[in-house]
């Protein structure tokens, strides 16, 4: 990592899961990205990731285009009406043991958007979640922490 | 015992046809296909004893047809395509009891069936010119019947009808061509003095009642280019006599062929035989690629049969080719594959043609694209279709296997010939078994993942059901044998070894089987399908063995992944059309793809499309580029023709006196 940045966000809750996925994974995560509702920050962090600066894929972190293929997902903002099915259906899809990463602080808890309209919960509400990154949008470097903790990498 | 058989067959078929037009209605169907099954068993009987004993059966009688006679004589060759009606005719027959619609169960069908039933039977034992074209010309009129029962309710009956009156006239005239010229320039009738005196005819005449024999067999067999009926007929006929047409009738085109250039003939120069290969390489390949591409099941397995047909001719033109320059051991294997592929498509295709009518009875379609998730709901119909299927693509431990594996080396040692015509037929031939083995193995991945297996894909599929006992039972058997065979091939092959040695003249060096093994006389190569069959058993239960010794953890159902889709239906599976598109592409110039879309707007914006239709098809090149063309010059003709006699008795007049004129002139 070349660039680091003075803050380094807190990996947050980790649950019992994520000790035993790092052993498991053994330095290959492959994750299937749902966006639930995000504003798309979370989307730009994201994308960042997997640019020069961060080069995520080094530590074995790979977006997959199938939940099939994937260890788990990397949810991203707060669960609207209309995508809180979409992400049951991707969760039932990816194959056991599974992970749920929820990225961002709408995913955590609503966030700015907490007690709209179209918004029926955050990830937890819809699916287990194993790892939150917290940040509005979180800092790439945060991200990629996190994820490597959860690669064990 | 045998004539008593024949003439018993024939009799029991009139009677047959009698009480299908005279019995009441309740009683119509049971009463004349359990006699027609009576003369398929008469004539089953009789031609396993003549395979067995080889003492040709003949019956003659003067009273039936003047000057020549009506005369019947059943030997080793004919019989074995007698057997091949019989048991087809008996599992169609059987499947018939239960089917119903397509206008099957009329009195004229019902008495028409046993007619074409009893042809089928009896044109192998035609021994002389008048009885076989009398009896080859009845078969044509009563499958041309067969195939418009249904004509009164859809209207493509009739357009299919007459493509095939057509082709099937324009054959039968060739054939009468061909062999009242060999009956004239010998003196006789009787095939066996036309076999005796044809080796002292012109070349000329040889060659040209060959090519006419070869062009009116070959219309009956749907060899292309005269392969335009089978495609359209065989999807409008009524089940059972689709699979009769194509299980049956066909192998008859290929009987001719052989029985003509090979026994009447005694083979011919090379030329000959290499139109033949070519002919069937070209059948074999456009008829594979057209069921490869086609949605419709019965079209699907019509355009199969021209590919089979292929096959067949392939090795019968292998086989003369050998013979020709002289390499004998290998004519006879190849002319013992060709013929065992006759029975094996008959057991196979018969299978595949009854369990297609039992989906098309059951679903009211045909239409691939509209089926789907039938092997749940026909437990029984849909097994004997994948059985069918297996055999066709010539997996083992099916029948298909032996077959084209007999064909495949037989050209494969005809390779180090220093033949220059061998040296390039052969391995063609070679690479054109190889894509079509492919492409039939295509074929019948999309006719049954898209067909049996998926979710149905309309409501007439949803609610499909297991067919009438009778039904199953009549495809069962032929899927049966189509597992029998290709586990013990050695059941048929001295039977099919002997048949070819009566054609051919001479005998192979050796038998083909040793016990379990089928071997190839005077060349290496070594087969044994039972204990192939065996090997894959034993693998099997290893697999399943190993698979239940090893700890899995419980398997979870979910739904198939749609990207998170909410409403996933069985319109999103993949369908035929799809699945023969890539193919479709890279053989764009020869199948001639079209596609059509038709888009309809919203009232208040052009730009908001309301609902939009594409129609995909694909055109026959031969239907395209040669009968069209051709009908259109006919159709200018016929109106310049209509020209002439315009209703002027003046020009009638004076067309009398022309030819008048005409006359003296001659005459003078």
């Amino acid at each position: 990592m070349r660039a680091r940045p003075a803050e380094v966000a807190d990996p947050g809750d980790v649950s019992p899961g994520v000790q035993s996925a790092a052993q498991r994974l053994r330095g290959s995560l492959q994750l299937r990205h749902v966006d639930a509702g995000s504003c798309n920050g979370c989307e730009m962090e994201i994308a960042s990731i997997f640019s020069p600066v961060y080069d995520a894929e080094r530590f074995g972190i790979r977006l997959e285009a199938s939940p099939r293929h994937a260890d788990g997902l990397l949810v991203t903002g707060p669960v609207t009406r209309n995508m809180a099915e979409p992400l049951r259906k991707t969760f039932e899809a990816v194959p056991r043991p599974r992970i749920v990463v929820a990225v961002g602080d709408c995913a955590r808890d609503c966030g700015v958007f907490r007690g709209a309209y179209g918004v029926e919960g955050a990830v937890s509400d819809v699916v287990p979640v194993d790892l939150e990154v917290p940040g509005c949008p979180p800092d790439p470097a945060a991200i990629v922490r996190a994820l490597r903790g959860l690669a064990g990498t | 015992m045998t004539p008593a058989l024949l003439v018993a067959t024939a009799l029991a078929g009139l009677a047959a046809s009698l009480a299908g037009a005279v019995t009441p209605d309740r009683l119509r169907i049971r009463v004349s296909t359990s006699l027609t099954i009576g003369a398929c068993g008469c004539a089953l009987i009789a031609g396993i004893n003549i395979l067995h004993s080889g003492h040709p059966a003949v019956v003659h009688t003067t009273a039936l047809m003047p000057l020549s006679g009506f005369s019947l004589a059943l030997d080793r060759f004919g019989a074995l395509f007698v057997v091949i009606s019989a048991v087809v005719g008996i599992c169609a027959l059987v499947f018939r009891l239960g089917y119903i619609g397509h206008g099957l169960g009329s009195r004229t069908a019902s008495c028409i069936l046993p007619l074409f039933v009893t042809t089928l039977l009896l044109v192998p034992a035609a021994s002389n010119v008048t009885t076989f074209l009398f009896l080859w010309e009845l078969m044509a009129i009563t499958s041309l019947l067969l195939v418009l029962t249904d004509h009164a309710h859809r209207g493509e009956v009739q357009v299919a009808a007459q493509w095939y009156a057509v082709m099937t006239q324009l054959g039968a005239a060739a054939l009468i061509l061909g062999l009242v010229l060999l009956a004239t320039r010998t003196g006789s009738q009787s095939f066996a003095v036309i076999a005796l005196r044809s080796a002292h005819l012109p070349t000329w005449v040889r060659s040209t009642a060959f090519v006419l024999a070869l062009v009116g067999f070959g219309s009956k067999a749907g060899a292309v280019p005269l392969h335009v009926w089978l495609p359209r007929a065989h999807p409008e006929a009524p089940g059972p006599v689709s699979a009769l047409m194509s299980a049956a009738m066909v192998n008859l085109g290929v009987y001719g062929i052989v029985r003509v250039g090979m026994g009447l003939l005694g083979g011919g120069p090379t030329w000959w035989w290499l139109l033949v290969m070519f002919l069937g390489a070209l059948s074999a390949m456009f008829g594979s690629l057209h069921s490869a591409t086609s949605r419709d099941l019965k079209r699907l397995l019509a355009y199969s049969t021209t590919d089979n047909v292929g096959l067949m001719l392939l090795g019968v033109g292998a086989s003369g080719l050998f013979a020709s320059t002289g390499h004998r051991a290998l004519a006879v294997v190849a002319l013992v594959a060709a013929l065992l592929h006759v029975v094996f498509h008959a057991v196979f295709k018969g299978s595949l043609f009854l369990s297609a009518s039992s989906v098309q009875q059951a679903t009211g379609s045909t239409d691939l694209d509209g089926l789907g998730g039938l092997l749940q709901r026909m437990p029984v119909s849909g097994p004997i279709f994948l059985v069918g299927g297996l055999a066709i693509a010539a997996l083992p431990p099916f029948c298909g296997f032996v077959s084209e594996w007999l064909l495949l080396q037989s050209m494969l040692h005809g390779l180090p010939s220093s033949d220059v015509a061998i040296a390039v037929a052969m391995p063609i031939g070679v690479g054109v078994l190889a894509l079509t083995g492919g492409l039939t193995a295509f074929t019948f991945a999309k006719a049954i993942g898209i067909g049996l297996l998926g979710l149905p894909r309309t409501d007439g599929a949803e609610r499909a059901t297991e067919v009438r006992r009778p039904m199953w039972v009549g495809a069962g058997l032929l899927a049966l044998l189509c597992l029998v065979f290709g586990v013990a091939p050695f059941l048929v092959i001295p039977a099919v070894v002997d048949a070819a040695g009566v054609v051919t003249r001479f005998h192979s060096a050796g038998a083909l089987t040793h016990g379990w093994q089928i071997g190839l006389p005077g060349v290496p190569g070594m087969l044994a399908p039972g204990l192939l069959a065996l090997g894959l058993l034993v693998c099997t239960g290893l697999v399943a063995l190993a698979r239940g010794l090893v700890r899995r953890s419980p398997v979870r159902l979910t739904e198939a992944w749609g990207c998170g889709r909410e409403l996933q239906t069985a319109r999103m599976e993949y369908t035929a059309t799809s699945f023969g598109e890539p193919l479709t592409r890279v053989f764009e110039d020869v199948l001639n793809p079209s596609r059509d879309i038709d888009a309809s707007h919203i009232a208040e914006s052009r730009y908001y499309t309301e609902a939009a239709v594409i129609h995909t098809s694909l055109e026959d090149a031969f239907e395209r580029h040669l009968y069209r063309p051709a009908d259109r010059g006919f159709q200018r003709w016929g109106a310049l023709a209509r020209r002439v006699p315009n209703g002027s008795v003046h020009r009638y007049l004076a067309f009398g006196l022309v030819a008048l004129i005409i006359v003296l002139v001659v005459l003078a």
